[in-house]
């Protein structure tokens, strides 16, 4: 009996395993053929370059011939550039006023336009527009408001009473301002799409909740909205932080970095050197400190967000 | 798992050195610049050139030189005209460049040159006539890389009508700086009084309207050296007529997109110093109607001091072509003999048809170019065209174009007024001292 029940375990054991491995192989076979288009695609367009990149950061190279190894030559040069550094600070510059403010304008926009009333696709789609339309457009436009003797935003301030409104773009003292005011204007869009989807995914029942404890709208803002969409504005802020330390289509369009070098950005930087100067190893090796400034942001802002959940 | 995503990473890392590495030999060699090939067995050879509905000289020359040669064909490659060398520079590193290209940036030249990419053209360079210009620009340690065509010259354009309307005399050729400044206050004031709102003149925003004539006429004035206190009186005059509102405003001028063509064009402006390309484009937007019908002329550019009046200096850079290094011997022999053509009077004869500033201003071609339906044809105008000494807007080397960079920033700086001219320009001469010659 005993005998016979070890040989009816033991006797059907192999074919099931030898089934499972060819199994296992197949869905890994398969789940390859979905993913290799796109992996060709990233390896291709993205990892390669990438890989190059930071070879070349330790070459001087001028898109012809060989790339000369120079070892950490482009990097100590970047440790006395005066441009580099003010490249540097006007990009923190651009992105310490521009994350707060795209954050809460679209978490604001999102707010107010989650409520169920007429026209509300019309109120978004309103709020949606600038992100789809073209950037040169936006910056012509934008310049054209901000002209200083001719452009409706001075006469306006002027209509106001204000004898001697800023010279927007044109000064070096307001030019990163009111870049940053166009594109929290351009961005907000955008961002309030992904706040308006995360505040839909917010159950009914805890504001019930809240309100039967008693908490009015502001507690029940911070006590449940803000905790909600912790996952939505994670996700936003580090989207958000890589965006700006990027930022280049619409400096160059609206100032070029100019007045002086008052708007002159990494990104930029690295198109003048590369493009402009064909210095391709220092400005690959800008590109370089550039990725390592965005991933120190976002590892350090994965980071908190993991505190934070536990 | 991780062990094997980083042996994939590094064999791919490898992969891709290796590549660049390959194609960094593959450039070094050239098979062209022997010598010795048949150009009769070739039957096309290929020109790059840029917004080719707009820009009809490319096409010009390649019909000249096919009406001569029928046997040939010279076709055209269009590129992006803003993106140009960038374009260029990967077309060529990856080797599906055309057998020629016009070197439409003189600044970008060292580049070519530097990196190898153009053939060593100093036998056409020797049997073209000595009456073609721009060719030192072109010529590095004694062998020429490229053939102008074109040689342009910054002039001063005037409007007779709105000088006459404010009762003053037409610029004579003999103007200084400070006459061309003294006068675009005047004019200004006399056609505000006659009720029309032109302004004196209308310098572009481009640093090289006022750097380009200062490199120029200012005697040992060198970009390179990085000694810059020679801009300072330029700024000066300039900020001094957008003070006096002689002159439109930087900041309206960048923030309005304002284009140089529509200013003087619609009569906004009395005078404008631009170069000599833009009488073929005024005469067409009279044409077409995009420019109001008026009475222009051009004269020679303003001087520093009345000393070079006779021979007025002026700038511009050529415009040249060169051969991609990659063609084989008989496409190079082609190419060649297409660029000796281009050097000609004949060629010269063709572009001056269409408004374009040959590289050979004989008798002849200037005789052409005068021959043009609605052209000024009085004397300062012919004057300009054919007595002037051109210099290139930039020494060619290394480090021009780094240079050029922060004199942009320091233009744009003093232009609007965020800093004076003379602590721009020192400024200036610091980050060029910290950054590119130090």
């Amino acid at each position: 009996m005993a005998t016979t029940a070890v040989d009816v375990a033991a006797a059907p054991t192999p074919p099931p395993r030898r089934n499972s491995r060819r199994l296992t192989l197949r869905r890994t076979f398969i789940g390859w053929t979905f993913i290799l288009p796109n992996f060709i695609g990233f390896a291709v367009l993205t990892l390669t370059p990438v890989v190059i990149l930071f070879y070349l950061a330790f070459t001087s190279w001028n898109a012809f011939g060989q790339a000369n190894w120079i070892g950490l030559e482009n990097f100590q040069r970047l440790i006395t550039d005066g441009t580099f550094h003010t490249a540097l600070a006007n990009t923190a510059y651009y992105a310490v006023m521009h994350i707060p403010l795209t954050l809460a304008a679209s978490l604001g926009l999102a707010l107010l336009l989650n409520h169920k009333m007429r026209g509300i696709a019309f109120f978004r789609t309103v709020a949606f527009f600038p992100y789809i339309t073209s950037i040169v457009a936006i910056a012509v436009v934008w310049n054209m408001l901000f002209s200083p003797d001719s452009g409706p935003i001075n006469q306006f301030l002027m209509a106001l009473g204000i004898d001697n409104p800023p010279g927007w773009t044109t000064s070096a003292t307001w030019s990163m301002p009111s870049i940053v005011l166009v594109s929290v204007w351009r961005e907000m869009g955008y961002y309030m799409l992904l706040f308006l989807a995360g505040l839909q995914a917010i159950p009914r029942e805890l504001y019930e909740a809240a309100r039967v404890d008693g908490a009015h709208a502001i507690q029940r803002f911070w006590n449940v909205t803000v905790p909600s969409l912790r996952p939505t504005t994670f996700f936003v802020t580090v989207i958000l932080t890589i965006q700006s330390f990027k930022i280049l289509d619409l400096i160059l369009v609206m100032t070029d970095g100019g007045p002086g070098t008052s708007t002159l950005v990494l990104a930029q930087y690295i198109y003048r050197k590369g493009f402009e100067e064909n210095d391709f190893g220092y400005a690959s090796a800008v590109a370089v400190v550039l990725f390592f400034i965005c991933l120190a942001l976002t590892v350090v802002q994965f980071l908190l967000n993991k505190r934070r959940e536990v | 798992m991780k062990r094997t995503l980083l042996t994939g990473a590094a064999a791919l890392a490898a992969a891709a050195l290796t590549l660049t590495a390959c194609s960094g030999d593959a450039d070094g060699g050239s098979n062209g610049g022997d010598g010795g090939g048949d150009a009769s067995a070739v039957d096309t050879i290929t020109l790059a050139g840029w917004s080719l509905s707009t820009t009809p000289e490319f096409q010009v020359l390649a019909d000249a030189y096919q009406e001569q040669n029928p046997d040939i064909t010279v076709e055209l490659k269009e590129y992006d005209a803003t993106e140009y060398d960038t374009q260029m520079i990967a077309d060529l590193a990856a080797g599906s460049a055309p057998d020629m290209y016009v070197l439409k940036n003189l600044k970008n030249f060292f580049t070519y040159q530097d990196g190898d990419q153009l053939l060593d053209l100093s036998e056409v360079a020797s049997g073209v006539s000595d009456e073609v210009t721009g060719m030192d620009a072109y010529t590095v340690d004694g062998a020429t890389y490229a053939i102008p065509y074109r040689q342009d010259a910054w002039y001063l354009y005037y409007n007779k009508d709105l000088f006459d309307e404010a009762g003053i005399e037409y610029p004579d050729g003999s103007w200084t700086w400070d006459d061309y400044a003294a006068t675009a206050e005047e004019l200004t004031t006399a056609l505000a009084d006659s009720g029309s709102d032109a302004l004196g003149t209308y310098q572009h925003s481009w640093q090289s309207t006022l750097q380009g004539f200062a490199n120029a006429q200012v005697p040992d004035a060198d970009l390179l050296s990085g000694e810059w206190e020679y801009l300072v009186p330029f700024y000066e005059r300039v900020v001094a007529l957008q003070d006096a509102g002689a002159q439109m405003d930087f900041g309206a001028v960048t923030t309005n997109s304002v284009t140089y063509q529509a200013q003087f064009g619609t009569q906004e402006a009395a005078m404008m110093p631009m170069g000599s390309w833009y009488v073929a484009t005024l005469l067409a937007q009279q044409e077409s109607g995009d420019a109001d019908e008026f009475n222009w002329g051009f004269a020679p550019a303003p001087q520093v001091d009345s000393s070079t009046t006779d021979m007025p200096v002026t700038f511009a850079d050529p415009t040249g072509i060169g051969i991609n290094p990659a063609v084989d011997a008989d496409t190079a022999a082609a190419a060649q003999d297409f660029l000796a053509f281009v050097a000609s009077e004949d060629a010269a004869a063709a572009l001056a048809e269409i408004g374009i500033t040959p590289a050979i201003t004989s008798d002849a071609v200037t005789e052409t170019y005068f021959s043009i339906d609605g052209i000024p044809t009085d004397e300062t105008s012919q004057f300009a065209f054919s007595t002037h000494e051109v210099l290139p807007e930039n020494p060619v080397a290394a480090e021009t174009a780094a240079l050029q960079n922060i004199l942009n920033d320091a233009h744009s700086a003093i232009l609007a007024g965020t800093v004076s001219p003379a602590d721009g320009i020192a400024e200036a001469m610091d980050r060029a001292q910290s950054e590119v010659l130090g």
